[in-house]
């Protein structure tokens, strides 16, 4: 990658010093060095060389077709898969230990999927308490906390059912709330609306984007959907593996 | 929501296949515990069985394999009569013997001056008057077994005698005894002058280092072997045997069970891969997911405990009734049987739940979630 294709995937400054300290300016929040990810001894290649960094509070879309390599690219921002070759680091320090991950999605980083990914035999409430399991909170803390996030997200009479029992928009609410109970710094989500109606997409989208905002997340958002990736403050384009362009902001993305 | 909140779901939602398991540990611990419980009883019983006919000591022959194989002189009997602090002797011919060619009943020959006779308590009938041949006094538990009472005959290598009196033993062993007087039973045994054993009655409150010098001149006697009653089997290789069978088919059946849990938990955590996915990509650790699966064995276990314990001990009770078992043996389970038994499924089940547990979070998070 040439340096002038790597200043362009850099994040915007005025968005990292709107949340960050003077530190954090030029420190993203996370980045991805030189990563490549390759499937069956190299025959099949899901990354190449990505260069990729997100500043703190930006809210990045990741769009491509699919097969083009963005459920991967979530997958190694969230410390699920490893790369090949190449680097992630988290606020300037390589992250390549898998206690290292698991501390960072325990702690800092939300995921939320496009299959919910809900534990069938837990109740709404408990999928939301399941994630604060060995943070050192009380039990009743997690309850509370869960319960105060159930509420945030519309499903304060719905705690107690189980997954099975809820529509796929009330799951992907109660996902949401899972993937806020640790208050991350950054939260992942992997085409979170792609197999929601358009109605409870739209609503689940405007849910995210307005928790976003309260708590000043930075957001991956991994979609196909163009409408959605250009209310993003920069839109990174994936095709066959690679960064293919990536517009200064979102102006210049399709809408 | 604790990790054992977790795990009990994570069983509950198979129930009937957890059900199984924890049947399956059952019945292993039942064996375990119904095993173990007759291994121990056997040296238990005997020694409650010399306790009630009131011996201290036993004499037998030195180097002798089993109790039963061994055979002392009967002439003996009056020269360790004769030791200081003997208080009494009883010298006894004791093997088992075919009664009615249907039965093997542990039959005793007493000699008419053993300290047994007078103490030998009787629910009927009389004892043998001196010199009287040929008649025998039969256990409740053999009496019940042969269907026979005071005035009828049994036969004893061909040789009829006749019954003339039932015991009242309290123990398991002496309850299941047939006895005769020791001439009677040397000449139908071809033991002509042998006794098995001498029990000794020591004079009451004798130091240890008098005992110990007692045992000493006793053993100078001859080629024999004094122990204290409870130690009478201690050496016997039958039950040495017995022991080590019964430990062998208790260590086989607890091991299948741990064999089980590893097998369910292995399959359950193949089920729920996805779900272990899930576990990290919300941030649990290795740790905090192989304890869940852990726990998942650990409550098996228990479960398993909750159902073998009960049922062992119902399996004991049940054995000791039925005549066709409880004539013989005694199976006779205690707490100090039901804890090893208890921690060694539990063990077993956390050792069979570990290799599913570290199956579980072998995957990476990525791998674990793409599994249907």
């Amino acid at each position: 990658m040439t340096e002038a294709n790597r200043r362009r995937l850099e994040p915007s400054a005025g968005i990292c010093s709107a949340k960050g300290s003077l530190d954090q300016v030029n420190v993203p929040l996370i980045a991805l060095r030189d990563v490549s990810r390759t499937f069956d001894d190299g025959s099949v290649v899901a990354l190449r060389a990505i260069d990729l960094s997100v500043a703190r509070g930006e809210f990045v879309s990741i769009v491509g077709r699919s097969g083009s390599g963005k459920s991967s690219l979530v997958h190694i921002m969230a410390g699920f898969d490893r790369p090949t070759s190449g680097q992630v680091v988290w606020q300037g320090r390589n992250v390549d230990d898998k206690r290292q991950w698991t501390t960072l999605r325990r702690e800092s980083i939300g995921i939320v999927f496009q299959e919910f990914l809900l534990l069938p035999t837990l109740s709404a409430l408990e999928n939301v308490e399941i994630a604060m399991s060995g943070t050192g909170l009380t039990t009743a803390e997690c309850r509370r906390r869960a319960a105060d996030l159930l509420e945030r997200v519309g499903l304060s009479a719905r705690t107690s059912h189980l997954p099975f029992a809820l529509s796929g928009g009330e799951r992907q609410r109660v996902a949401i709330a899972r993937s806020l109970a640790n208050r991350p710094i950054l939260l992942l989500a992997d085409e979170p609306t792609g197999n929601l109606d358009s109605a409870n997409a739209a609503a689940v989208l405007e849910l995210l984007l307005a928790l976003r905002s309260e708590a000043g997340m930075t957001l991956v958002l991994v979609t196909h959907d163009e409408a959605i990736a250009a209310r993003a403050d920069r839109i990174v384009r994936i095709g066959d593996g690679q960064v293919i362009a990536e517009p200064l902001g979102n102006e210049a993305a399709p809408r | 929501m604790t990790i054992a909140t977790l795990a009990l779901r994570n069983l509950l939602r198979r129930p009937m296949r957890t059900a199984l398991l924890a049947l399956g540990i059952g019945l292993a611990v039942a064996t375990a515990l119904a095993l173990l419980a007759l291994s121990s009883s056997i040296q238990r019983s005997s020694d409650d069985s010399a306790r009630e006919r009131g011996a201290d000591l036993t004499v037998s022959q030195k180097g002798a394999a089993d109790l039963f194989a061994g055979f002392v002189s009967a002439s003996l009997g009056p020269r360790i009569a004769a030791i200081p602090g003997v208080a009494g002797v009883a010298g006894e011919l004791v093997m088992f013997a075919p009664v009615n060619e249907e039965f093997q009943f542990l039959t005793s020959g007493m000699a008419d001056e053993s300290y047994f006779w007078p103490s030998m308590p009787l629910l009927e009938g009389r004892k043998p008057a001196p010199g009287e041949r040929y008649v025998v006094l039969l256990g409740d538990t053999v009496a019940k077994a042969v269907k026979k009472g005071v005035g009828d005959e049994v036969s004893m290598y061909d040789h009829s005698l006749k019954i003339i009196g039932i015991t009242g033993y309290k123990t398991a062993v002496n309850r299941g005894v047939v006895f005769l007087r020791l001439e009677d039973l040397q000449e139908l045994a071809f033991r002509a002058d042998q006794v098995t054993v001498f029990h000794i009655a020591l004079t009451p409150g004798m130091a240890p280092d008098a005992v110990d010098q007692l045992k000493q001149k006793i053993e100078a006697l001859g080629q024999l072997s004094v122990d204290p009653t409870d130690q009478l089997f201690a050496n016997d290789r039958n039950v040495e045997v017995l022991n080590a069978v019964s430990l062998a088919i208790s260590i086989i059946a607890l091991t299948t069970a741990g064999l089980s849990v590893l097998n369910v938990l292995l399959m359950a955590v193949q089920e729920r891969t996805r779900e272990t996915g899930i576990m990290m990509a919300i941030g649990w650790s290795d740790g905090r997911i192989m304890t869940t699966i852990v726990l998942e064995g650990i409550m098996t276990g228990l479960a398993g405990c909750v159902v073998g314990v009960p049922l062992g001990l119902a399996a004991c009770l049940f054995f000791n009734r039925l005549p066709v078992i409880g004539t013989y043996l005694s199976f006779r389970p205690s707490l100090g049987i039901v804890s090893p038994c208890v921690a060694a499924a539990l063990l077993l089940s956390v050792l069979g739940s570990l290799y599913p547990a570290w199956r579980a979070v072998s995957l990476t998070p990525a791998e674990a979630l793409r599994r249907a």
